[in-house]
């Protein structure tokens, strides 16, 4: 149905999805359409356990609109029965998630927004449940993935995890309620994760906390059989079930994350021009390159979207997850109206659509933009049919504690 | 049916519990199902946008504000912990006195190298000081110490220099100071002298041979006192001292010294000692300073009032001593606008804590096996908090305003500037204390707590009524200013025009002997009763004085005498001062949600200074009067209590700056979280 997915990884796309292909393919699709969402995200039930397992391996899981309502619909359920007690969400093939789905979101504005309409509502479900998630991130996590994922109480990463939030390179920002978990992390290395898009592998994931847990991908099958098991909702227990599996990776020598010092003095600064500045000033002072990469980065990603992200980043870091999914989709819902900026189009054009790799950001540069122009992207659309995100009623719950602190 | 069924379980449980037979054979008691904290968020609704009214109350800089939050909020310096899976920011208290400073030293570096001080003395522009006060709000909601600590540095000392200081001394100074190369402090008040600093007796003469002035502290008396900065960190200070050039004394004079050296060696001719252990700001190292003939160039008299010339004769534009003595106080006022706004930041951070709490917190049932009432549901807690609410509010715009007429200040507007930063620095600062009283004793026990904030803030917050200005003694300036004023409307027969009394030239108001509550209601109504108080203080306080006067007593003793009226006409000014500000913040707004509800608080901060003793005293409302201004008190309570979440988190203050309690105080002390 679609051959576009935010992800920053190359990969073969299956020759019957090519757009022009895809009328001939239509009518066949649609006998079976029912049929084939339902295989988009496999269900198995084990005991008191249900394992959800996203199932589009060739577009690297990434997330399509009918998947989103198919999670919702069985995260709903498995709230309200009493025989669900634990959820494990995983993806199929060498990704777990590589991001949302943006084809639907390119060409039609309305139905754009109704997908991240619907998207943020599953990860503000995801980040309020009641019942625990365990999601093995074997594999690629990235933009939308890693909101289906690090919501949720459990993150397991393994050698293979490659977490990223690549959004500003595509002329978009940190969604999926990330300006709730990258604020989150330690110093300002949300920011730094945030702005650049940079990479991190499992043991880098649970040293800054995005995963909960590293397992080792050889015992993930006994890892899955033992939480099958489980019958409890119990943290505690599942905990140390997920222990009894759990190895203490080591960062590799030039992991980023032995660079906290470097990036909470440069990241912490109030405007990405001073970011940039200190950055620059760190580079005269020390030859790196990883900070001379870092700056090429910073520089070739949208303007608009490197201030929109470290303003939503910092808002983030001082509200709960629902104001944060309520901010994200007013700046969104202004990304795809595209009327203060259409950077998002042309970061599709240039890296999904063309591949030239050579986006023309408009505006160019970061002093081009006003600080007006950056507030409005944080106020509320005022027409009539774009309304705020409403968040899913939690109050019927008894919400567990670490869902209350989150609010 | 019920309540049998209970009184059987009850007899069961005493029973079982009471039976001599073997533990292993009592049945285990069912545990009772825990309290359930819900979070205010879930069941109350926000009816007006709540970013919107933040960004009216701050006034400016919300960005900023919010970067500094988050800078706080990102460090270890600043002391998180975890609590009910939240994490708060707020000094360890429980620290000795040395460590306690030790880290405010430390967090201040951090800002430091992190840029929040840039500009804040090389750059000067009405931008950069709405920036630097922005920043002192969410540093004083932290923590106290901190923000004296760089209050000293950067109003007082840094003021200082700017204000008495010649270029030569900006040049020299100000950009060291910024980037902490010195570390400032400010000498003025004595052991024997406080607010009386025209008597102070530290003395300098001048020796032409060397050049130099020698400082001298001639008797015990003379200490320097309650200096901030001195007793630890502090290289170099502005001392206040007599200036005698021979024999003559020229009155108060400003000098640099310097104390400590580079590595923190006390300087020779330097005596300093520690003031002790406080009552809160322990995080400021306060000390005592003696000066024992200590020489400093000439050039470190700050001289852009009056100088000395190199043979030693005394130079002044100025030559009233009066004024001269006056243009000394002026750095004073910027901390004293400081304090003023800063206060108002302790009472939201009261406020936000003690009504989210009312707003999870139960106690007693109306019935029995109903649930527990929600305390913010008895009117009798509303009307405890609510009106806090009101009146902060009013202090907010308040403080918007004194900011703005400071930093558009003229020569023309200084005595306006004096007589309001006097009269708000005193009215915010005792609000705040009885705010956080009352919110203290709104969250019970819990609020006994230090890690819950609201008690702690009572005791470092207190020191506000006394520093740059007694309370007493700056409400005493406030009657004084508007008694001259008087005076000379009256002489030059002239209409009153200034300090807010220009309704003193329109005919008396007039209060409806029966009182509705549309009236009661109206901002014009409120204006007028709160003008016609004022108005008709100041006519008994000037006849008051005049009588004793007319006796043969002096101007000053007259003045003594009629503190009673001096008093209630104080607060009667700030009163309508505050009120003015919250109408011209109103009228700003188009018609809505937000409106309707700043309405609501509007009328009810009028209507509690209507409850003022005063008003009856003075007979400005008759007894029936006072009686529905005291229901309508009540109607408005309830009215506003389903904004009470709204009105608090527009406050802006994120989550990890308030305490346990405002959260999921449950599992904040579960037998789990006591474990870590």
């Amino acid at each position: 149905m679609t051959n576009m997915s935010i992800c920053l990884v190359d990969y073969e796309f299956p020759a019957f999805l090519l757009a022009s292909q895809l009328n001939q393919v239509w009518h066949i699709w649609e006998d079976h359409l029912c049929f084939f969402i339902s295989l988009q995200v496999l269900v198995e039930a084990h005991s008191s356990a249900r394992i959800l397992t996203l199932n589009r391996p060739k577009q690297l899981n990434a997330l399509s609109f009918q998947m989103i309502s198919r999670l919702l619909e069985l995260f709903f359920a498995y709230e309200e029965d009493p025989n669900v007690k634990l959820v494990i969400l995983k993806g199929k093939g060498r990704a777990f998630c590589a991001g949302g789905d943006v084809a639907a979101v390119v060409r039609d504005t309305r139905a754009g927004a109704n997908f991240f309409l619907k998207e943020y509502t599953l990860n503000y479900l995801m980040a309020t449940y009641i019942k625990p998630q365990v999601s093995i991130l074997n594999g690629i996590v990235m933009g939308g993935g890693a909101g289906a994922s690090l919501h949720g109480r459990f993150r397991v990463a393994t050698e293979n995890s490659v977490f990223a939030m690549p959004e500003t390179a595509l002329g978009l920002f940190p969604d999926v309620g990330a300006s709730y978990f990258l604020s989150r992390l330690p110093g300002f290395f949300g920011e730094y994760v945030g702005l650049t898009g940079s990479r991190l592998d499992g043991a880098e994931m649970l040293a800054c906390g995005l995963a909960t847990h590293f397992v080792p991908s050889a015992k993930l099958p006994m890892l899955e059989a033992a939480l099958y098991e489980v019958d409890s909702s119990d943290l505690v227990i599942i905990s140390s079930i997920i222990d009894q599996y759990c190895e203490q990776p080591s960062l590799k020598e030039q992991s980023v994350y032995n660079r906290l010092d470097v990036i909470d003095r440069c990241f912490s600064q109030k405007t990405v021009e001073e970011i940039l500045s200190t950055l620059e000033r760190e580079v005269v002072h020390q030859m790196d390159g990883w900070i001379s990469a870092t700056i090429q980065t910073l520089k070739k990603a949208s303007p608009t979207s490197l201030k929109i992200s470290l303003r939503s980043i910092r808002e983030g870091r001082l509200q709960g997850v629902g104001p944060c999914l309520v901010r994200e989709y007013r700046i969104v819902c202004h990304v795809m109206r595209g009327e203060l900026s259409k950077d998002f189009f042309e970061g599709c054009r240039a890296i999904l659509l063309d591949k030239d790799r050579n986006p023309k950001w408009e505006p160019s540069k970061l002093e081009l933009i006003a600080d007006s122009t950056v507030d409005c992207y944080f106020s509320k659309v005022n027409i009539e049919e774009w309304e705020d995100l409403k968040l899913p009623t939690r109050s019927k719950f008894n919400l567990p504690p670490y869902v209350i602190a989150k609010l | 049916m019920d309540r049998a069924f209970q009184r059987a379980k009850i007899l069961t449980n005493h029973l079982l519990q009471s039976s001599p037979s073997s533990p292993a054979q009592t049945p285990a008691l069912s545990s009772n199902a825990c309290l359930n904290y819900s979070p205010p968020e879930l069941s109350e609704n926000y009816a007006f946008d709540i970013n919107e009214m933040r960004k009216l109350i701050d006034g400016h800089h919300v960005e900023e504000r919010d970067w500094l939050f988050g800078l706080i909020r990102q460090s270890k310096v600043f002391n998180p912990r975890v609590s009910g899976g939240r994490v708060f920011m707020s000094p360890n208290y429980n620290q000795s006195m040395e460590q306690q400073r030790e880290m405010t030293w430390k967090r201040i570096v951090y800002l430091q190298e992190r840029g929040v001080f840039k500009g804040w003395l090389t750059e000067k522009e009405e931008e950069v000081e709405m920036r630097k006060f922005a920043c002192f709000e969410v540093l004083g909601i932290f923590d106290h110490s901190i923000s004296i600590k760089l209050g000293v540095h950067f109003f007082l000392w840094s003021g200082a220099i700017q204000f008495f200081g010649t270029k030569h001394h900006h040049d020299k100074w100000l950009r060291d100071t910024e980037n902490f190369l010195i570390k400032g402090c400010f000498a003025m008040t004595e052991l024997g002298h406080g607010s009386n600093v025209r008597s102070i007796e530290t003395v300098t003469t001048y020796d032409s041979n060397t050049g130099e002035f020698v400082i001298n502290t001639p008797s015990e008396s003379a200490q320097k006192y309650w200096i901030g900065g001195a007793a630890k960190h502090a290289t170099h200070t502005i001392v206040f001292s007599q200036l005698n050039i021979n024999g003559t004394n020229q009155g108060v004079h400003a000098f640099i010294a310097q104390i400590r050296d580079a590595d923190g060696n006390i300087c020779p001719n330097i005596r300093i000692a520690d003031c002790g252990h406080k009552i809160g700001l322990n995080g400021v190292d306060n000390g005592r300073i003696w000066f024992d003939n200590v020489r400093v160039p000439r050039e470190n008299l700050l001289n852009s009032v009056a100088d000395v010339s190199p043979d030693g004769k005394y130079l002044s534009s100025i030559k009233d001593p009066d004024q001269r003595f006056a243009a000394f106080l002026a750095p004073l006022t910027a901390g004293r606008v400081n304090i003023a706004v800063t206060a108002v930041y302790q009472s939201k951070v009261g406020l936000a804590i003690a009504i989210r709490y009312a707003l999870t917190r139960r106690a007693f049932s109306l019935k029995p096996n109903e649930p527990e009432v929600l305390l913010l549901d008895y009117p009798s807690h509303q009307r405890r908090l609510l009106p806090l609410l009101a009146k902060t509010y009013a202090m907010s715009f308040a403080a918007n305003y004194l900011k703005m007429l400071y930093v558009k200040r003229t020569p023309q507007s200084s005595k306006t500037i004096h007589v309001v930063s006097s009269s708000f620095k005193a009215t915010f600062t005792w609000n705040n204390m009885q705010i956080l009283q009352e919110c203290r004793e709104a969250c019970g026990g819990q609020g006994l707590k230090t890690e819950n904030r609201i008690g702690q803030l009572k005791g470092e917050y207190d020191v506000q009524s006394t520093f740059e200005g007694d309370n007493n003694i700056l409400m005493q300036q406030v009657s004084k200013a508007l008694l001259a004023e008087y005076v000379a409307a009256q002489k030059r027969n002239k209409a009153f025009q200034s300090l807010g009394l220009e309704h003193m030239n329109k005919p008396y108001p007039v209060i409806p002997s029966q009182l509705a509550s549309t009236t009661l209601r109206c901002s014009q109504f409120q204006m007028d009763a709160l003008c016609l108080r004022e108005r008709d203080l100041l006519n008994r306080f000037v006849a008051d004085v005049s009588q004793y006067q007319a006796k043969g007593e002096s101007k000053a003793h007259a003045f003594i005498m009629s503190y009673q009226l001096a008093e209630d006409l104080g607060r009667a000014f700030s009163d309508r001062a505050i009120f003015q500000t919250f109408v011209e913040a109103e009228a700003t707004l188009a018609s809505g949600s937000l409106k309707d509800v700043l309405g609501k608080l509007r009328s009810l901060y009028a209507l509690i200074c209507l409850e003022d003793v005063a008003f009856l005293r003075y007979g400005c409302l008759s007894v029936d009067n006072a009686a529905t201004v005291r229901r309508e008190i009540t109607k408005i309570c309830s009215e506003l209590r389903p904004h009470a979440l709204a009105l608090v988190s527009s406050f802006g203050i994120p989550d990890a700056f308030l305490s346990p309690i405002a959260f999921n105080w449950i599992d904040a002390n579960s037998w789990s979280s006591a474990q870590h």
